[in-house]
């Protein structure tokens, strides 16, 4: 825990005081480190990322959204945060939407400097100016044991004189009040993450709808770089009017099946049309749902850089980024539709596609960010099916 | 089945693979390879094949007599390979676990012919594709061709071409040259007349080399990499150097994973690393090195090692992740998805390990054992070993791992450079040494910023800002405790009582931030005790405990962390372990027996001295009671072994060798008792303080071990006892050497009281080199006695390695030098059984050695030397350890010693063994390997400070067919040029006519000093006489590549003799020509080179 104006005034260990922070659990535990961040009380779904790098893009994914994400790497915050002087900065590298979406984050050690040519500003203070707090100096290989050995856990970041979080930063927050553990995955989170308004981005011949469940910035880049006119809808329009080459369904947060009507609108309007359709992690659960497949909740799910895939049919494997609780049944996918790619640590679903329709869609992060881009060849083939 | 076709059983009879090792350990090119071969031997016999190992390093584990396994103790060249594979038909053979020694040898082979020939495969990576790897221009031409970046580089070949190319690319640049281990030949040349003498140097022993721009300050980052048949690829690690470009990765400190990367650059580099190793058609292992540009995305790829490396081996240990196990399955046919990962047992091979935890690499440098040799690093290796600290933070990481490498119990705090002048210290910053960080932190210490350190070392501000951190602590420190009046007095209790005072939240983060309890002592002792009173290591250590007792009392206790690869992401039995204090609450690692463990120090990072010998000997050690119901922990912290590979021990604790650490083990472990005599000195010395502290030390008593290792009880002892020894006297005075002298006369030995390796040891020949060598040493007292002995010379030196219990001798085994005593045993060339000795002198020694068992009451393995000179024998010293020629005397006699060793420990019922040497249906001799071609500046003369950085022993039916297989494996060819003769004195000229029809049988020009061709030629053996001044020059014979063999014999000890020839020598090895200066190695090499036809010819090799 050190920064260059704190090394400077030599207040390192004896004469630093640090601000206390707490994390109970709902299973009774309780944790103390010192704060980071924003000095907010908060609450959320405990879980724990494995991925050595990639703070930021983890903490703006919206799949995040209600949950105090734990990171197991011991060092967060080395290399700052990219590039973030201009307020405007969408789609900017190394976030993946606007804001961060976590609730709050856990670290052992935090980094308050700033060095990388491509960073503008410590972790620390950017958590600081979102409102988001954390805690630091908590022994995170001891907390992701008890969050992996305990399933559903949840927990909340307290300490002394702060503010109750902004209820108005995200929807969702009205649902609960200010001393509960809480369960985001009970709630619609789709509204919390989703465009309210219709956005149109790149330009090429062909267009693509994105629906937009929370989607991650790198997936609207990549779809742009590979000259397509990408229309970003939320969530709740009416896909019935849509007029497009191709649909893709992306991440978010939450339970697919707390997703109101979505999932008969996909199956309604997104099949029907015929048109390819490439669902990524929520959107891959919400495309098995449509196709009449079930979802289930995983222990602790798959949250990393490093989640081994192969493909069904090659037998070709990838190292895949990925960030999910709720994971597909096997035994439920329906005929006329197959297991696309499989988990090669725990044999779980990653993908399934249709047999003779350009339905496809894999739990994992095509677009990575962070995270390996072996899968990126996914939006190649996507895009070329178009 | 997974395995290839042709590696299937064939009439149920094995199919046989040929293994090549990596020879003598040599700097560049060093344990990480028996690591590797040993790992790989494992992963072969599991499916069922039978492993053909060639390898002449007979310390390695690799070596091993194995039931499957057959291990030939050859020199790994074309011809050698060629006639085993003529003896054994091998179905393969591997070209990738024995580093750049056994890749040159595969390429060659395939080359002339001869893997066709016996239709022998190459598995993994093909041949096309490691000449791609090691042909610059070919590689460059590759890289270009996946648009995978390079820097501006050009292959040359002439020194001309060199300067023309650096011409177009701009100064400065740097030098590389191909086919070459550990940047040999490398270096940066800032103008044309630097590069030019670069060049001349590094075309002599490299064909081609390659002209690159400088990336000076660039990041260096390192991916390692696997792929199998199918295509399936992962990268296993990366790696950041603390230092930027510009310091071989070698010898620079090294992170893993990269800290100061961002998730685009990872994956960036990531990328393109996967993409090389799908176009080179890399099937297992490959190393990709990259220079990163820190103001921008942009880099270039440095190189890549289509092999198992030092980096691989590092990236092993640093993720737990077996890269060599998993890469031996994949080259026999096996792909990343049908294995699985074997720390968790359960999840896919085909994974990228995630870390959750840091790890650092420090090299170990022994610079000060050459004399002469330049301390600034470059892109030439020079680092001898190294350690790996694991922790939780940087701090810790850096504290750990330079207290670990330096065994000073100081680490970073170690005030190297406290009384250093502002000037130099700026120097070392700018111009780095192996000493750079110590001038970081003493920098900060002085308040320079970060800024300004940031720009004369361009090391990231990441780095920097931590060991600013470290600096500013111990000042905070120094402040808090800092006293109106300084004391000449510091009680254990005022310890406990002033650390109390700064809370227990903040002594926690104190330890946390890798503070030692000796380190805390330290701090507080220079803040309150008067600067007049020096405090011995030990008075300090006992002071420590004040920090010990308090950090107990308050419950500040490291805890113990595995390495799983997955970050706890699944549950695993992982027993790779290690101690932080950042973390609360220890994994649950489980024990698998009922009996209590018992823990076998390891012999920490390699150095001079101390190497691959005694990680074999903890290895057995090891592996001797993981057999048996004990539970077997290992505790090192030396990433190049084989006993940090988990698979060692039922529990690896990668930790620090200090007291501190040792007992926190102990305190975890609650074990039978704790082995120390297996790693050689450096956990020997822990012996004394662990005993103080009641910890059950099992083999010899701390008394023993005392009596043998203090001077004046050992010499009292042999008095006693009517042994003889060299007559000498621990001097406090001038007056007292001068009295001394007088008596004994010249020549003498001059050592300081404690002594690894000889470190400051000479001989004085006269008074002028005795006033010389007396200068470098610390001013004689009391406290800093220096112990002078009577030289012997013409005497022979016999070593005797044994076993005893209870004072009792149970097995003495006897061996002898080549060299006269006067070589350092390490570098010496030893015969065993011995050849030479007198029968009558076998008898005395073995009378001797039962005595000495007995008055010592040795309880252990021992290793006593001896000087003979005709039947007069006399006592050197005595260790109450496992020596050096532990595995040599082993292999060749059959016996381990090791496991014997463990019995007499093990309190378990054993006989004296009687055997008769005559009767080992074999000679075998030991040699030592020297690096003196990477260190610039070195004298590459062999004396009693020892030198050599390797050793191999190979075997013969005859002396002289083990002599000559042993010179060959350790660089002494067969002169094929010329040979350039400088005799020495009048008695060794008249000595060496001996062999002079042996040399005349060479049929190759013999050149020579004038003094020699003068005294030959009065003998009637004309020579071509050159001269130092005038044409023809001895220099330019060498430098012209007239000769490629120098036998370049002392006139004297004296300091000018040692330097007179010293030109000739080091031009000698800058030039790569073999060398020799011992005038009884010369004549019993010269002897034996007139069997070389008969050994050549002989049909069958000899195998363990």
């Amino acid at each position: 825990m050190l920064g260059e104006c704190e090394v400077s005034k030599k207040k390192e260990i004896l004469t630093k005081e640090y601000k206390k922070a707490y994390l109970k659990l709902s299973n009774g535990m309780k944790f103390e480190g010192s704060s980071i961040g924003a000095n907010v009380n908060v609450s959320g779904e405990m879980v724990f990322n494995t991925g050595m790098l990639g703070y930021s893009e983890a903490m703006t994914d919206p799949s995040y959204l209600g949950q105090i994400l734990v990171f197991s790497f011991c060092l967060i915050g080395n290399y700052g945060i990219p590039y973030f002087k201009n307020k405007n900065f969408f789609m900017s590298k190394g976030h993946e939407s606007s804001s961060i979406k976590t609730q709050g984050i856990i670290v052992s050690d935090i980094y308050d400097g700033y060095h990388h040519h491509d960073s503008g500003i410590s972790l620390e203070n950017w958590m600081k100016d979102q409102g988001v707090p954390g805690i630091a100096g908590i022994d995170t290989r001891y907390l992701v044991q008890i969050i992996r050995d305990n399933g559903n856990l949840f927990g909340r970041i307290i300490s002394k004189n702060a503010t109750q979080q902004n209820k108005n930063k995200f929807k969702f927050l009205k649902n609960f009040g200010n001393s509960e553990y809480v369960d985001p995955s009970k709630y619609n989170l789709m509204p919390s993450v989703s465009t309210t308004k219709k956005m149109i981005m790149g330009n090429g011949s062909k267009k693509i709808v994105v629906i937009d469940c929370g989607a991650k910035w790198n997936i609207l880049r990549m779809l742009v770089e590979r000259n397509c006119e990408v229309e970003l809808l939320p969530w709740d329009s009416d896909f019935s009017e849509v007029k497009c080459d191709g649909w893709l369904i992306s991440n978010g947060p939450g339970d697919p099946k707390n997703t109101d009507d979505l999932v008969e609108r996909i199956k309604k309007h997104v099949l029907a049309s015929g048109k390819p359709v490439l669902g990524i992690c929520l959107g891959h659960q919400l495309l098995s749902l449509a196709s009449g497949a079930k979802t289930k909740r995983l222990n602790h799910g798959h949250r990393s850089h490093n989640q081994p895939v192969f493909s069904i049919p090659d037998k070709k494997a990838y190292m895949t980024s990925q960030n999910h609780r709720y994971a597909v049944e096997k035994s439920s996918i329906q005929s006329g539709w197959e297991l696309w790619f499989e988990n090669a640590n725990d044999d779980s679903v990653e993908g399934i596609k249709h047999k003779t329709k350009p339905f496809m869609s894999v739990q994992f992060h095509p677009e990575a960010s962070s995270g390996p881009n072996d899968t990126s060849w996914i939006m190649n083939k996507f895009v070329g099916l178009l | 089945m997974p395995i290839l076709d042709f590696l299937l059983p064939k009439n149920e009879k094995k199919q046989k693979v040929v293994l090549l090792g990596s020879g003598a350990l040599s700097i560049g090119q060093a344990g990480e390879f028996d690591y590797s071969g040993s790992q790989a031997v494992k992963a072969l016999e599991e499916e069922g094949l039978e492993v053909i190992i060639i390898n002449p390093n007979i310390a390695s584990v690799q070596t091993n007599k194995g039931l499957n396994k057959k291990v030939y103790l050859y020199p790994i060249t074309p011809f050698w390979v060629e006639k085993i594979i003529k003896i054994e038909w091998p179905a393969a053979i591997i070209s990738s676990f024995g580093g750049q020694t056994s890749l040159n040898c595969v390429i060659e082979l395939s080359k002339k012919g001869i893997l066709d020939k016996y239709n022998v495969k190459v598995l993994g990576t093909q041949v096309n594709a490691l000449e791609m790897s090691e042909n610059r221009d070919l590689f460059a031409k590759k890289m270009k061709s996946i648009s995978a970046p390079i820097a501006k580089s050009h292959a040359v070949s002439t020194v001309d071409e060199a300067l023309k190319t650096a011409e177009k690319i701009g100064y400065p640049v740097i030098t590389r040259s191909a086919f070459a281990l550990g940047g040999l030949g490398s270096g940066l040349a800032r103008t044309a007349t630097e590069l030019r003498k670069l060049t001349q140097a590094a075309l002599m022993s490299s064909p081609q080399l390659l002209i690159e721009k400088s990336l000076h300050g660039w990041k260096e980052i390192e991916y390692e990499v696997m792929r199998d048949k199918t295509g399936n690829t992962i990268t296993i690690c990366n790696m950041e150097n603390f230092d930027p470009m510009g310091i071989h990765t070698g010898d620079s400190i090294v992170i893993a994973p990269c800290q100061t990367i961002n998730n685009v650059e990872n994956n960036m580099l990531r990328d393109t690393s996967i993409k090389i190793a799908q176009n080179l058609g890399i099937v297992g292992e490959c190393n990709v090195q990259y220079a990163l540009n820190p103001r921008d995305y942009s880099f270039y790829v440095i190189e890549i090692n289509a092999r198992l490396s030092r980096s691989s081996a590092l990236a092993s240990k640093a993720t737990g992740y077996p890269i060599a196990y998993i890469a031996a399955k994949i080259v026999i046919g096996f792909d990343l998805l049908e294995l699985k990962n074997p720390v968790t047992g359960t999840t896919s091979a085909f994974y990228e390990p995630s870390l959750d935890y840091v790890t650092l690499k420090v090299p170990r440098w022994d610079l000060n054992k050459f004399s002469g040799v330049s301390k600034n690093l470059g892109t030439q290796m020079k680092s001898v070993g190294e350690v790996m600290a694991i922790g939780r933070n940087f701090c810790e990481v850096v504290q750990k791992a330079l207290r670990m490498v330096n065994e000073n119990e100081d680490g970073i705090t170690a005030n190297v450079f406290k009384d250093a002048s502002d000037e130099i210290l700026e120097r070392e910053l700018l111009i780095p040494t192996n000493l750079r960080i110590f001038a970081i932190y003493e920098a900060f210490r002085r308040g320079k910023t970060l800024k300004y350190v940031y720009e004369e070392t361009k090391i990231d501000y990441w780095f920097l800002s931590h060991v600013l951190y470290l600096a500013n602590v111990e000042m905070e420190l120094l402040d808090f405790f800092k006293p109106k009046v300084k004391r000449d007095n510091v009680t254990v209790q005022e310890i406990y009582d002033s650390y109390k005072m700064i809370t227990k939240e903040k002594l926690q983060r104190l330890k946390s931030r890798g503070f030692s309890d000796f380190q805390l002592t330290k701090i507080y002792l220079s803040a309150c005790l008067d600067s007049k009173i020096k405090l011995t290591i030990r008075e300090m250590r006992s002071l420590s405990f004040g920090v010990r007792k308090l950090r107990k009392k308050l419950r500040i206790l490291p805890v113990v962390k595995q390495i799983d690869t997955t970050s706890s992401e699944y549950p695993t039995k992982s027993n790779y372990l290690y101690l932080t204090y950042d973390g609360m609450c220890s994994d649950d690692v489980s024990t698998k027996k009922n009996e209590k463990s018992i823990i076998t120090l390891g012999s920490g990072s390699y150095r001079i001295g101390s190497s691959l010998e005694f990680d074999w000997c903890s290895v057995m050690t090891s592996s001797y009671f993981k057999n048996k119901k004990n539970d077997s922990v290992i505790i090192n912290c030396n990433p190049e072994t084989v006993s940090t590979d988990y698979s060692a021990s039922d529990r690896l604790y990668f930790e620090e060798l200090s007291f501190e650490r040792v007992l926190d083990i102990v305190d975890i472990e609650n074990p039978k008792g704790v082995i120390a005599c297996m790693g050689g000195q450096n956990p020997n010395n822990l012996i004394q303080p662990l005993s103080e502290a009641r910890v059950n030390i099992l083999g010899h008593d701390q008394k023993s071990v005392d009596k043998a290792e203090d001077r004046e009880k050992f010499s009292a002892m042999l008095d006693k006892l009517g042994i003889d020894q060299p007559e000498w006297i621990s001097a406090i005075s001038i007056a007292d050497i001068e009295k001394f002298i007088k008596k004994v006369k010249f020549p003498v030995l001059i050592r300081p009281s404690f002594v690894l390796s000889g470190t400051l040891m000479n001989v004085a020949n006269d008074q002028e080199s005795l006033d010389y060598y007396l200068s470098l040493t610390k001013n004689i007292s009391t406290d800093f006695p220096v112990v002078i002995s009577k030289f012997i010379l013409d005497a022979k030196e016999i070593e005797c390695d044994g076993i005893a219990k209870n004072g009792e001798v149970i097995l003495s085994l006897i061996s002898e030098h080549i060299e006269n005593a006067g070589v350092h045993s390490g570098d010496a060339t030893m015969v065993f059984p011995a050849q030479k000795i007198y029968v009558h002198t076998i008898n005395i020694i073995r009378d001797i050695v039962r005595e000495i068992a007995k008055d010592l009451n040795l309880n252990g393995p021992f290793n006593i030397q001896f000087i003979a000179k005709d039947n007069d024998v006399k006592v050197i010293e005595c260790n109450a350890r496992a020596s050096r020629s532990f595995p040599f005397i082993s292999k060749v006699s059959g016996i381990n010693l090791v496991e014997l060793a463990c019995k007499v420990m093990n309190g378990e019922k054993i006989k004296k063994i009687l055997i008769d040497e005559s009767e080992i249906p074999y000679v075998g001799v030991k040699a030592s390997m020297f690096s003196f071609q990477r260190l610039d500046g070195a004298d590459p003369v062999v004396g009693v400070e020892m030198a050599s950085t390797g050793e191999v022993g190979c075997l013969g039916k005859r002396f002289n067919h083990a002599l000559l297989l042993s010179m060959e494996s350790t660089q002494i060819k067969r002169p094929k040029k010329g040979i350039l003769l400088s005799t020495g004195r009048e008695k060794d000229k008249v000595k060496f006519m001996e062999v002079m029809d042996s040399l005349y049988k060479l049929s190759v020009p013999i050149y020579a000093t004038k003094g020699s061709a003068k005294y030959l030629g009065s003998r009637g053996y004309e020579v071509n006489a050159v001269h130092w001044n005038r044409c023809p020059r001895a220099i330019d014979v060498i430098t012209d590549g007239k000769v490629d063999f120098v036998i370049n014999i002392n006139k004297s000890l004296s300091v000018d003799e040692l330097h007179n020839n010293s030109e000739i020598r080091k031009i000698a090895v800058k030039c790569g020509c073999s060398i020799l200066t011992n005038l009884e190695k010369v004549i019993a090499y010269l002897r034996a080179c007139d069997s070389y036809e008969e050994l050549q010819n002989i049909e069958t090799c000899i195998s363990l």
